[in-house]
């Protein structure tokens, strides 16, 4: 269990990436991956929840009962992505607006509620914290990938700032809609899946 | 380590627990109330003046780029009241700060089903009172513009936008849609600040039948037709909805009552003030 | 040829294990085998006899398409030729782009009359199609055998030529190239290349343009490839007709005027049958997809349950469809499709070409023979519910196809464990 507190802030990156590896938390990233903003607000919102989420079951793990222990997860869980949905609509209003469902829809996110249940039951509040950032930033990482791609020939712009001019405003990029359309996000996770087991294949479960 | 499984010491902790986060939800909802009542509000205005093209006219930006102070500055010129559209007549009773579009028409005692109507906004039923707003100088009376809550279907649900009028109540001075789950790309680019400009200026009324005419043409309209904005590309559907839901809220059946009675109002108006400065 | 036959052997060291090209035996082997038969025979103790292989079943269905293909340039040219000449007695210019350049250099006119002008001209247009889908996907092709170290086969020559005539000739040729690429990678190299793809790989590519640039691939302004030309095809003048007081069918009698920028034309239904509308290249003449149907039945390459279980499909539901229209007048009212009599269906949009050529490519279908009638209704089932019911996409078969392609496992699998149990029950030994 003495794993060095890097690795557990590195390595679910690229090595045990949350999505590209383990597949979990597909549904946001189909859904909120049209634009980068929304994209990092997300992802924002995902590292801080399952963070002090993490953090939170940790210093607890001593005191919960084992047979309600998922249920204490998902209130901790529950509550968190609360108070960031709040937030988020008192600070961020346009893009909470954007958001819409999907940032409660963080509760029912795997990679949360796998790691309160995977690795904060059993590790101290720190690692589990950073445990959390790192899983976050993971998931992030993937979530930015796909939105730059989706921003850039869906949109022709990143962050917002047009960078290919549109034809229809008077420019010469026709953009791909289908990369303004959900089913573009799983093209990309797919395209990315395969490149980072062409890259690392150990990574390639056995048939 | 028994202890932690017995049924007191779980009830404990779940108790324990459900107060603490109770607690923790309870304070950020209260104490972020007013900012975020402050953020839909301010939203809404934003909206009604992307409709009204105040934010373009006075400082050159979507009402989205503006600031606080300059958004505060313009809703110094927009005012609402409420009015029954089966009359024409304003509703004294209601509060308008506290009229919600989607709540009213959803309920059967505040709504009437829309049935066969002249021009068909593909929508179960209406309110029979809406919120509308006016544009006004500040400090003066004479109105400048009148916008009108509409909607309508359109190709994968319902369409939300203010259709703004000038002074005559015949011409369009903006079309804003705030809410729509139209394709991106296609029928979404009823978002498109190109295409929302088009209708700046377009005639919402036949000028020998009075019936209304303003239309999302399909395919490019021809520069001389003074009712019509060029089609959306790929989305027959969407630019057929904006047609008639338009038309549905200028005819009998939405606002029409309720506009030939403001027009004689203000013209009522003009008569007696210039009357006055003899 | 033996001169030929000599060179291949000599640079063959070179390509073999061990050679100093062995990177690029795949396009030694395609070249040889394409124009040379084989010389190894398959050893070991199973082996089934049988003229047929890939290559030739390939080269079959290249040559069931080569009537729907010849016409198809035809019609490209004679429609765009007809609307200039229509255009130009209404005082429209018509200004062509670099098709048209060609096309007077050459010496033609704008004469819809003249066969060879219009053979010529529609010639121009899809030949480029043709080439820079054959250039990329194969290059896409060649790519991934290099790496993988497959042969390359001939199962691209039918891809190559079936997506082209499913588009319309107005097409920005570099989204030919995007579209098959996307259809490559992803109906087919990810899952292993030729005869591992569960999806039609023409359909993949197209679907993908579908999706991805509407604008260039639906609506008006694209079948006819003259600039500036608008009118709407059989079934998006039907899917967009208005319904009117005392007409019982609102959708075909919408065809009677259609709406051209030089006024008003019509389409009858022989013109939908014999092809002579506006439509993608391959797809309007149902007459030659059925001769296409023939050749491919004759030599027992399309299967005939296939086709058959679409058209039943088709008929069945239309005839539901039309059955709710005759229950409630009101919803024609409001959806003029749903009082489309099933021989229209038949004949408009690409249902034939997608039926005869799409919907029989034997890799993605089913394989078993109860499961092809099922697949086959599914199929028609699904086109006619998309054309009818859902108000964004007025033709269905693409769609319909790719979705059969999807269930056809599962559809196999049920049927061989019935074919299980039904046996089981039969030889009950307990």
């Amino acid at each position: 269990m003495a794993k060095k507190t890097t690795d557990v802030l590195v390595d679910p990156l690229i090595n045990n990436n949350p999505i590209a590896l383990q597949i979990l938390g597909i549904c946001s990233a189909l859904a909120v991956t049209t634009k980068m903003e929304t994209s990092l607000v997300m992802s924002l919102a995902v590292i801080a929840v399952t963070a002090f989420s993490n953090l939170a079951v940790s210093a607890i793990r001593h005191f919960i009962p084992s047979s309600i222990r998922i249920i204490v997860q998902m209130t901790v869980i529950a509550s968190l992505v609360i108070v960031v949905d709040q937030i988020l609509k008192a600070y961020m209003y346009d893009i909470s607006k954007q958001l819409s469902v999907f940032v409660g829809l963080i509760i029912t996110n795997c990679i949360v509620m796998g790691r309160a249940e995977g690795f904060a039951m059993k590790n101290g509040p720190w690692v589990s914290f950073l445990d959390g950032i790192g899983n976050g930033m993971g998931y992030g990482l993937v979530l930015m990938f796909v939105a730059f791609f989706r921003e850039l020939f869906g949109s022709g712009s990143l962050f917002g700032i047009e960078l290919l001019p549109l034809d229809r405003n008077g420019g010469w990029y026709n953009p791909n809609n289908l990369m303004l359309l959900p089913p573009s996000a799983f093209f990309l996770i797919g395209f990315l899946i395969w490149a980072i087991r062409a890259y690392k294949p150990d990574q390639i479960e056995e048939a | 380590m028994q202890q932690r499984d017995s049924l007191g010491y779980t009830l404990g902790v779940a108790a324990v627990l459900c107060v603490a986060c109770s607690l923790a939800v309870s304070t950020a909802a209260v104490s972020l109330r007013g900012r975020q009542e402050a953020n839909v509000k301010l939203d809404q205005q934003k909206n009604i003046l992307d409709a009204t093209g105040l934010a373009i006219g006075e400082y050159g930006v979507q009402a989205n780029e503006l600031t606080t102070k300059q958004i505060d500055t313009l809703n110094a010129y927009v005012s609402s009241k409420l009015v029954d559209l089966e009359t024409g007549a304003y509703d004294g009773d209601g509060d308008p700060e506290k009229y919600n579009l989607v709540e009213e028409a959803a309920n059967p005692e505040t709504s009437i089903p829309i049935e066969s109507p002249t021009f068909n906004p593909g929508e179960p039923r209406r309110p029979k009172v809406m919120k509308v707003y006016f544009v006004k100088k500040p400090g003066t009376d004479k109105i400048l513009q009148v916008v009108l809550p509409v909607y309508g279907k359109g190709l994968w649900g319902t369409l939300y936008g203010y259709l703004a009028l000038k002074s005559d109540l015949e011409t369009i001075q903006g079309l804003t849609f705030y809410q729509h789950k139209e394709t991106p790309g296609l029928g979404g680019e009823v978002d498109n600040p190109r295409w929302k400009a088009m209708w700046d200026g377009r005639k919402l009324y036949d000028e020998e039948t009075g019936q209304p005419k303003a239309m999302v043409f399909k395919g490019p309209a021809p520069k001389t037709d003074e009712y019509a904005v060029d089609g959306l590309s790929g989305a027959t559907i969407t630019s057929r909805g904006v047609t008639n839901l338009i038309r549905y809220w200028a005819s009998d059946d939405g606002y029409g009552t309720y506009l030939s009675k403001l027009k004689e109002e203000i013209n009522d108006d003009k008569s007696s003030a210039s009357e006055g400065d003899k | 040829m033996k001169a030929l036959r000599d060179v291949l052997d000599k640079v063959h060291p070179l390509f073999a294990k061990g050679g100093i090209l062995e990177a690029a035996y795949p396009m030694y082997e395609a070249l040889d085998t394409f124009l040379y038969t084989p010389g190894e025979v398959a050893s070991g103790k199973t082996h089934v006899r049988d003229g047929i292989d890939l290559k030739r079943m390939m080269i079959t269905v290249v040559m069931a398409l080569v009537p729907v293909t010849l016409f198809g340039m035809w019609n490209v040219g004679y429609q765009a030729n007809s609307a200039i000449q229509k255009m130009e007695a209404v005082g429209i210019d018509h200004v062509g782009d670099w098709h048209y350049t060609i096309y007077n250099a050459i010496g033609f006119t704008n004469d819809p009359g003249n066969i060879a002008a219009n053979l010529v001209l529609g010639a121009i247009f899809f030949i480029p199609i043709y080439a820079v889908c054959m250039f990329v996907g194969g290059h896409v092709e060649l790519v991934f055998s290099v790496l993988r170290g497959h042969e390359i086969n001939e199962g691209f020559l039918v891809t190559g030529l079936l997506f082209p005539l499913t588009l319309p000739a107005s097409i920005p040729l570099w989204q030919v190239a995007l579209g098959i690429a996307f259809g490559v990678i992803v109906a087919k190299e990810v899952f292993g290349g030729t005869g591992r793809n569960f999806l039609n790989v023409a359909l993949t590519s197209r679907a993908f343009l579908y999706f991805a640039y509407a604008g260039q691939i639906s609506g008006d302004k694209i079948w006819t490839a003259v600039d500036g030309f608008s009118g709407a095809t059989a079934l998006g003048q039907m899917a967009n007709a208005q319904a009117q007081d005392g007409v019982a069918n609102p959708a075909v009698q919408s065809l009677g005027s259609v709406m051209y920028l030089w006024g008003e034309g019509s389409i009858t239904w022989m013109s939908t049958f014999l092809g002579t509308i506006q439509g993608c290249v391959g797809e309007t003449s149902t007459l030659l997809c059925i001769v296409g149907a023939g050749i491919l039945i004759a030599t027992g390459i399309g299967s005939w349950k296939i086709m058959a279980a679409v058209v039943a499909g088709v008929i069945g539901t239309t005839l539901l469809m039309n059955g709710v229209a005759v229950i409630s007048p009101d919803s024609v009212a409001a959806n003029p499709m749903l009082g489309v009599p099933f021989y229209w269906h038949l004949t408009i949009g690409g249902l034939a070409f997608g039926l005869v050529f799409m919907a029989t490519d034997p890799v993605s279908a089913s394989m078993t023979d109860n499961g092809k009638w099922f697949y086959g209704a599914l199929i028609g089932f699904m086109t006619v519910l998309i054309r009818v019911v859902n108000p964004a996409f007025p033709e269905g078969i693409m769609l319909a196809i790719l979705f059969g392609n999807v269930f056809a496992p599962l559809i196999d699998y049920y049927v061989v464990q019935a074919n299980v149990s039904s046996r089981r029950k039969r030889y009950a030994t307990t």
